[in-house]
């Protein structure tokens, strides 16, 4: 590539063609103002603040859409430039009203710095106020639409980036406003409120409302967001010990400065006023406040003594996917080394353990195998068994975007609407549980059709055979019958992912949560090695995780089988490492998962848990049971943010701090690791959990000895190797951070995907046959099929988000979406209360009448407490994960009479 | 458009079908906008949604092309469209005056229709015969020298209707 070479401000500078003159003089360290240009944004030069002057022709470029020519000789600040550029903020100020003073925007305004810098004063010019009235009905977000300056900025966040097309120009001349469709309030369109646009808005027409606190930003920390397993980074402001918001992080380029309405509102839950400020003791059925030491002491003697009466066995530890790498791998090191127990894992184990068992056996590598930036590159994207746009909506950006921009094909493999569909070039619907079916009645036409990749099947994959003869069955006109999908779609859609060069696959719960839910994972990647999308670039498979740190839970090896990095317990030479490093001797035996804890806990088997973070009696399926296992322990401690329902029943309960009041990283779903930085101190007497866990140790008598979790890191790296994970170097700087980053994705694996480039790390992937068992029928009396899910303006169990007052305040009730003909038939209005039971429970919710559904389901929403849906599933385990199933049951509706 | 009826709903089906000639057609936007006011007399809202889809568009998209040119209509329009001048010689000459005698005839304000659709006025900033002064157009036919009576005369049916 050709150098330009020009002259800027008296300097011979070069830059590469296409190149703008604003980006080169960035480069070269030459400020131009700007008020509608963001690098992530295409560049409008619709605000002309960024004029610059050639001096060969006196032509005056917006310089954020002029590209360089050579021998241009520019001038950023001559009179001439300066004088027009003033200009055109004074006629801005014009029509802008004069409350600075009590702007929200304050000294973040751009436009004010902008001025203040050209000196403008007051403005002669005659003043044309833009009447518009305040917009503010949802508690998010306040539209002050008399400081717009058209700088599209909002417009083009929604279009380009989050690809929802909320709003765009109105009218035009001086009416001109960006408005939504029939320019209703922002609640009643598209608007997910995202937030993207208020990080942008360049003036105070777009700020956060409902702040908890008011007050000038003082520092801003980037971190990571703590809700989904996007890991998108965000940046908190802080005054005062106080969050004050959260923006996105600008330095992201995975995530290009997007969040979700999570991030950007959902955090208030730091300062709620319902968090554990002091360990609470249980006595005599009341819970009193206790010093920590006594607290500690109390836990650790209860736990000593369990141990010597029933032996290690009868301790178990639930770590949490929510708490960082380091304090996952402190809390297995606690459970092995302290408890000398297995009996350890996390709470991913509900959503994550299908896809680590599935395609740990199909691939070797129990993960997300390509990087997200990939995924803009495929050809075709089958999204299957997920709602991208609620449980994980920077990955739903990205596949709207793929579309959208880059003509990629969506096949969406779906039985709910969802905000998807209108994006997908073909829609399959089947009935519910009778994926695998479809799945394998597409591998079924692969393979008849010739569609296959053959060298990559034979060079790389084994068991072949036995996959092609497991299929026989699945012929399209067997899947139809089984599915509901005609058997032309099925064609269809099998060439579609066929024919693409590259093809990326995208499941989430809707795939892991079944019963079938491993079997299920090992179908989809059987179609991936088929079709020899993997290790290579724009194909792979992309597993959705539900929360933020539920890939790095597992690699830290809270789970009963493993160590870190994946290492068996049975496996002596592995255990020897970890041995002679922690200087104790680990037990052998694989420990139980979370379900069988439980179990064991009602033979009475386990004797007391220590639980890290996760609310069992909400996220568990059949509450009561759990429940009632919990307070029959002998001796239970929780720690946790917020007395939950699972706190109420401890013994001990420890006050943890926020992620925003902690160091350490989190593993995102593709596998990155992020750091984790400490924004405020934590509040009162709260701890970060890595240290309540090393002074738990401390009392226990079994000291581990680290100071911080960058030596949890360092150790973690030093014994375990994870494959081609990009970890946080020099110390934690986000530079050298962002720079190891971006090493990794670009050089050695540049070409191939991320992982299973060269050699799978067991030589060969391996086909799965699997087997499709048509979902079991429900019980007489029972005749709708209940999805359980997530809804974008809550999270998880609500342990977190159901105390965010905004998201509170937006969506406050549970509710039971149900379709039109079936309201009909049960005569039910939209807005009325019904009880939807199954033979496990039942609970009452707000009936929402929608065209999402087909007939015969029903959906949930898993994230209100009060509603607890898992009271309506039965303990049913996947048989290789035991995982519970939490998707899909059989239940009836009752409309409740009014009293 | 129908002479004779009064405009009603659009019929879906029709929207579909002329939709559906563009499907992918980013750039058909105007062109297709324009075919349906020309089937409709305007172009109904609920097809903003249709247009949009088909297009690969966003609704609001599609919104701000409708709202930023004038020759589009989202509301129905009468089947004759009064057209006021008020251009620099309309003025001298008394073109106000034509306006509000228009108004009072027609008992709408600028930019209404009237509730019988027969009826829609608007102004114009000039229509080049300004020797004609004052002017009016009416459903494309250009009316010169107009003055009260004139204004009577082309709205007689109006008065009789009332």
């Amino acid at each position: 590539m050709q150098a330009i070479t020009i002259t800027l401000d008296g300097r011979e500078v070069s830059g590469y063609p296409g190149m703008t003159i604003l980006e080169l003089a960035k480069e070269s360290g030459i400020n131009i103002p700007t008020l509608c240009h963001d690098p992530q944004l295409a560049s409008v030069g619709a605000c002309r603040v960024c004029l610059v002057e050639d001096e060969r022709n006196g032509a005056l470029l917006a310089s954020c859409v002029a590209p360089i020519a050579s021998g241009m000789v520019i001038n950023t600040h001559s009179p001439r430039v300066m004088e027009r550029r003033k200009t055109v903020i004074e006629l801005m100020l014009a029509s802008h009203p004069d409350s600075c003073l009590v702007c929200d925007k304050g000294n973040r305004c751009q436009l004010r710095q902008i001025a203040a810098d050209l000196g403008i004063g007051l403005v002669k010019l005659q003043r044309l106020p833009q009447m518009v009235s305040i917009e503010e009905v949802n508690p998010f977000l306040e539209r002050d639409l008399s400081k717009c300056i058209l700088c599209a900025k909002c417009i083009r966040a929604c279009q380009e980036l989050v690809v929802e097309g909320a709003i765009d120009y109105f009218q035009r001349g001086f009416t001109t406003i960006p408005a939504t469709l029939n320019n209703k309030p922002l609640e009643s369109s598209e608007c997910t409120f995202c937030g993207t646009c208020v990080g942008l808005c360049p003036t105070g027409a777009l700020t956060e409302k409902e702040k908890t606190y008011r007050g000038t930003t003082q520092t801003v920390t980037q971190t990571i967001c703590p809700f989904c397993g996007c890991g998108c980074s965000i940046c908190l402001e802080v005054k005062d010990g106080r969050v004050l918001r959260a923006t996105p992080g600008k330095e992201s380029s995975v995530y290009k400065g997007t969040l979700c309405v999570r991030g950007s509102y959902g955090c208030d839950f730091i300062h709620s006023p319902d968090r554990l400020l002091k360990p609470l003791v249980k006595s005599n059925g009341n819970s009193e406040e206790l010093p920590w030491q006594e607290a500690l002491e109390l836990a650790g003697t209860q736990f000593r003594r369990i141990k010597d009466e029933y032996g290690a066995d009868s301790l178990a530890v639930l770590g949490s996917s929510k708490c960082t790498n380091e304090e996952n791998y402190l809390l297995q090191r606690f459970a092995r080394s302290v408890f000398g127990t297995n009996n350890i894992d996390n709470g991913s184990r509900l959503y994550n353990s299908a896809s680590r068992v599935g395609l740990g056996s199909s691939l070797s590598f129990s993960g997300t195998t390509n990087y997200l930036t990939d995924l803009e590159q495929a050809e075709l994207i089958l999204v299957i068994g997920a709602d991208p746009n609620a449980s994980a909506p920077a990955i739903s950006y990205a596949i709207k975007r793929a579309v959208k921009q880059h003509g990629v094909k969506l096949l969406l493999i779906e039985p709910r609407q969802t905000k998807l569909s209108s994006f997908a070039h073909l829609w399959l619907r089947p009935r519910v549980g009778t994926d695998m079916a479809l799945i394998n009645g597409l591998a079924k036409v692969i393979v008849d059709e010739g569609l296959l990749d053959e060298e990559f099947v034979t060079r790389r994959t084994d068991n072949f055979e036995a996959f092609a003869e497991s299929l026989k069955k699945y012929t399209p006109e067997y899947v139809e019958k089984a599915t509901g999908v005609p058997g032309q779609e099925i064609r269809e859609a099998a060439r579609l992912y066929a024919k693409a060069n590259q093809a990326a696959i995208v499941y989430g719960t809707g795939v892991t949560q079944h019963i079938t839910g491993t079997d299920g994972v090992k179908a989809l990647a059987n179609l991936a090695l088929l079709t020899g999308n993997i290790g290579r670039r724009g194909g792979g498979i992309y597993a959705l995780q539900r929360e933020n740190n539920a890939q790095g839970a597992c690699d830290m090896g809270a789970l009963p089988k493993f160590l870190p990095g994946y290492q068996s317990v049975a496996d002596a030479q592995a255990r020897g490492k970890f041995e002679e490093r922690w200087r104790v001797s680990l037990p052998a035996e694989a420990g139980l998962t979370a379900m069988e804890m439980m179990e064991q806990a009602k033979k009475g088997k386990i004797k007391g848990m220590y639980i890290v973070g996760e609310n069992p009696v909400l996220s568990f399926p059949n509450p009561r049971f759990i429940k009632e296992i919990l307070a029959s322990l002998d001796f239970l401690v929780v720690q946790d943010m917020f007395l939950t329902e699972t706190a109420r029943l401890a013994n001990v309960v420890l006050p943890a701090a926020s992620f925003a009041e902690k160091e350490g990283t989190f593993t995102n779903f593709e596998g990155r690791v992020q750091r984790v930085q400490k924004a405020i101190a934590p509040l009162g007497e709260s701890l970060p959990d890595w240290e309540i866990i090393l002074r738990l140790a401390d009392k226990m008598g079994s000291p581990m000895p680290y100071s911080s979790p960058q030596e949890v890191m360092d150790e973690v790296i030093g014994c375990c190797q994870l494959p081609a994970y990009t970890f946080y170097e020099g110390g934690g700087h986000p530079e050298s951070e962002a720079k190891s980053l971006y090493e990794a994705e670009s050089g050695s694996h540049r070409g191939v995907g991320r992982i299973h480039g060269g050699q799978f790390s067991e030589g060969f992937a391996r086909f799965c046959p699997v087997e499709y068992a048509p979902p079991a029928k429900g019980k007489k009396g029972y005749p709708f099929t209940l999805l359980a899910g997530t809804i974008l303006s809550h999270f998880g169990a609500g342990s977190r988000s159901s105390r965010s007052t905004r998201l509170r305040k937006f969506s406050s009730e549970a509710f039971v979406e149900i379709c039109e003909s079936d309201a009909r038939e049960l005569a039910i209005a939209d807005g009325e209360m019904v009880k939807v039971s199954s033979p496990a429970g039942e609970v009452t919710a707000k009936v929402k009448i929608t065209n999402a559904l087909r007939e015969g389901m029903l959906f949930m929403p898993i994230s209100f407490p009060e509603a607890p849906v898992n009271e309506l599933f039965d303990i049913v385990l996947d048989s290789e994960t035991k995982a519970p199933s939490l998707k899909a049951c059989s239940v009836k509706v009752d409309k409740i009479p009014i009293h | 458009m129908d002479k004779e009826g009064i405009p009603g709903e659009a019929d879906p089906a029709r929207i579909n079908a002329l939709v559906s000639e563009h499907s992918q057609q980013k750039w058909a936007l105007i062109s297709l906008l324009q075919k349906i006011q020309g089937e409709f007399g305007y172009i109904p809202p609920q097809s903003i949604p249709l247009i949009a889809r088909s297009l690969g568009l966003f609704p609001s998209q599609v919104q701000g092309v409708i709202s930023f040119y004038t020759q589009l209509y989202t509301q129905p329009r009468g089947r004759n469209v009064v057209r006021v001048c008020r251009g620099t010689a309309c003025h001298v000459r008394g073109g106000k005056t034509i306006l509000k005698l228009v108004k009072q005839r027609l008992g709408i304000e600028e930019g209404e229709t009237s509730p019988d659709f027969e009826y829609t006025l608007e102004t114009v900033a000039c229509i080049g015969v300004c020797a004609l002064a004052p002017n009016i157009v009416v459903s494309d036919h250009v009316h010169g020298h107009m003055n009260p009576k004139k204004v009577e005369q082309l709205f007689r049916n109006r008065e009789d209707k009332e």
